[in-house]
């Protein structure tokens, strides 16, 4: 067997993997403000789902709270994490784009399933799940809505993509100019795929091209993203647990499991 | 990265040099105290043709030195702070706000705040900052400025651009001499770049050792032992250091004994590094990371004397004219490949300094040359090389964090 824990800035995701490698037990939750309590709370999560004690059962760490988790044996990059969990889930992908709640990767994956480039968003949130949580609330839409809300426009508003801050200054000056929410909502995903698929061009885009993280859900994402590279985007049915998967992966590849 | 260890067990081993290098640093210091005493001070900037007002009997001293001091003591975000509040911007060169700080409040910093100059040096073979910074310097100081202009190199340095750097050093020799009622003597010029180019020969060696595995030196060591080939070229004492220098990189290699105790993975550091965080390298030691090459320590190896010209003059122009960061992007790139197959190494580091635009602009794309050129991998870290501020460790761990995954 082996456990992933992958302790991202806002959710924490847990996979628990049998030496066959079959999912058996999985949690998500909201990291919160103690990382080391969304740990614990996810280890219980996956030890009660499935009913089995974790003492001795490895562990890898992963995320940026992956020091946190003491019982883990070993902390991996989640860039690492993520490559190995898509190769894991379909080995054709080659790019993989994981859209997080703080940041955003781009990653190209080898025949292996290990990373061969990567690229990381620079030192803004504009290009990442905050950047849309950030909208929602000023649109009073839950997270949820934004995506199909942003479907619904046919002449979405112009948004600069450099800074989250500023981009919220021009949402309230849309609103205030009497601009439709679809429309606001449009123009807040198209600022921000763009961001993601400049990122996305620096490494190369080579199909076929997958989609993970929390982001990865938005339907307005995934059109307009797949809009501006001009490729199909598959997105595994949890792309939120990508990153524990392949840490779990990764447990199982040191006990020899595999 | 994890956690560095006691002293006894450290993973990188100190130079025995490092001593000597303290005492040139004081020796250097109280020199420079002096030579503004007797209204003799030069500040000059790091890819300044030094050999011409050491041999027109100046003192020197480098306000990106003072910098790296400042940086390394970890006061960089206060001193660039005194030169916020005189309104220059957070994204103005972190070298220059910390000097604008450091002269608007000495007291302020233990060790870094330079002696009042005489005269200011600027070269714009390193970045065009370095004017506009000097011209504020002059304005805090009433020392005069003087511009040594050298246009960029791309490939080849045209006919016209030769003759017009000639006219400015020539210029050069006529400011000074009329600011301090001095001529350059020819032999004087000819022992100081004599001197000069011993020393830089020297530096020479020492990083072609490190193309030994193991390395003897790490980027660390070397960011601390080119303090005097910046600061002293020119001089006996420079030469003397760099004697003794690579007598113990010889005797290491000799006995296959490396900066760091167990080299596993071999890396290339590119740009000025982060002064404030040099444990960066000694936490990667740890985990038997080292990084036998650097863009910036190599960028001290113009060499002076034996270029294929007629005068001294003619030297000056050659060598400063060419330094690494005047060159254009092919040259940059050529350069890391060449020294990723020279120091046969796995992968290499970019650090963006938000500070240096010169040295950073293009990373994104020579990475990629790099890579292509190479087939080896590299990841860009963000960050600051004096201004703490703009440092993410998280971040950077993270990055170099995946990297070594790909190659360990």
């Amino acid at each position: 067997m082996g456990v992933g824990i992958d302790v991202g800035s806002t959710t924490t995701k847990g996979v628990l993997l049998d030496s066959s490698g079959n999912i058996i037990a999985k949690s998500l939750m909201l990291t919160g403000a103690s990382a080391v309590q969304a740990v614990e709370k996810t280890l219980h999560n996956i030890s009660s789902s499935s009913n089995i004690d974790l003492n001795g059962v490895p562990m890898i760490s992963t995320g940026y709270g992956r020091a946190r988790v003491e019982l883990a044996e070993k902390s991996v990059t989640e860039i690492t994490c993520h490559s190995v969990g898509v190769h894991y889930i379909n080995p054709d992908i080659r790019l993989l784009i994981d859209v997080g709640g703080q940041d955003s990767k781009v990653i190209r994956v080898g025949s292996s399933g290990r990373p061969e480039d990567f690229e990381l968003n620079d030192k803004c949130s504009a290009g990442t799940g905050r950047f849309l949580e950030v909208m929602a609330r000023v649109l009073d839409v839950s997270i949820d809505e934004l995506g199909p809300l942003a479907l619904q426009s046919k002449t979405p508003c112009s948004i600069s993509s450099t800074c989250t801050v500023f981009a919220e200054s021009e949402v309230i000056g849309h609103i205030g100019a009497g601009k439709s929410a679809a429309d606001i909502a449009a123009g807040v995903h198209i600022s921000m795929v763009s961001k993601i698929s400049a990122l996305s061009k620096r490494v190369g885009v080579k199909e076929p091209v997958c989609v993970t993280g929390g982001v990865a859900l938005n339907p307005a994402f995934k059109h307009h993203l797949s809009n501006q590279l001009g490729v199909e985007l598959w997105v595994p049915d949890e792309p939120q647990l990508t990153g524990a998967l392949g840490a779990a992966v990764i447990a199982l590849e040191k006990k020899g499991e595999m | 990265m994890t956690q560095e260890r006691p002293s006894e067990e450290k993973p990188y081993r100190r130079l025995e040099t490092q001593t000597l290098l303290q005492q040139i640093a004081l020796r250097h210091g109280l020199e420079a105290m002096e030579a503004s005493e007797n209204g003799n001070l030069a500040w000059v900037t790091s890819g300044f043709p030094v050999e011409i007002p050491i041999a027109m009997n100046l003192g020197v001293v480098y306000p990106e030195q003072a910098g790296a001091i400042i940086g390394a003591q970890k006061i960089g975000p206060e001193i660039c702070g005194y030169a916020e509040d005189l309104g220059y911007s957070q994204d103005l060169c972190s070298y220059a706000r910390s000097s604008i700080g450091s002269t608007e409040k000495p007291d302020k910093v233990p060790v870094g705040s330079l002696p009042t100059p005489q005269i200011l040096l600027a070269c714009n073979n390193i970045c065009g900052t370095v004017l506009r910074w000097y011209d504020a310097i002059s304005e805090m100081t009433g020392a005069p400025v003087f511009l040594l202009d050298t246009p960029p190199i791309d490939k080849q340095q045209l006919p016209h651009n030769r003759e017009y750097v000639h006219r400015g050093v020539e210029r050069l020799i006529e400011f000074i001499g009329s600011q301090f009622n001095r001529t350059l003597e020819e032999d004087r010029i000819r022992k100081v770049a004599e001197l000069s180019s011993r020393a830089t020969k020297l530096w020479i060696s020492a990083l072609e050792a490190c193309k030994n595995k193991p390395s003897p030196l790490n980027c660390a060591d070397r960011f601390l032992t080119m303090a005097p080939v910046v600061s002293s070229r020119g001089t006996e004492h420079c030469v003397e250091f760099y004697e003794a220098f690579v007598a113990e990189v010889e005797e290491r290699v000799k006995n296959r004994i490396g900066a760091i105790r167990d080299e596993k993975v071999r890396l290339l550091w590119d740009n000025i590094p982060p002064w404030h965080t040099l444990r960066f390298f000694n936490i990667l030691a740890s985990r038997g990371v080292g990084f036998p090459a650097d863009t910036y320590t190599h960028a001290w190896t113009g060499n002076m004397v034996g270029t294929d010209t007629h005068s001294i003059i003619d030297e000056v122009v050659e060598t400063y004219s060419k330094v690494y960061l005047n060159m254009g992007l092919d040259a940059k790139v050529d350069k890391m490949c060449q020294l990723i197959k020279d120091y046969d190494l796995d992968g290499f580091v970019m650090f963006s300094v938000r500070s240096c635009k010169r040295y950073s602009l293009g990373q994104l794309v020579s990475k990629e040359l790099v890579t292509e050129r190479t087939g080896v991998p590299g990841v860009i870290i963000e960050g600051d090389m004096v201004d703490s501020r703009v440092y993410n460790e998280a971040q950077i761990e993270t990055r170099v964090d995946a990297l070594l995954e790909m190659l360990m």
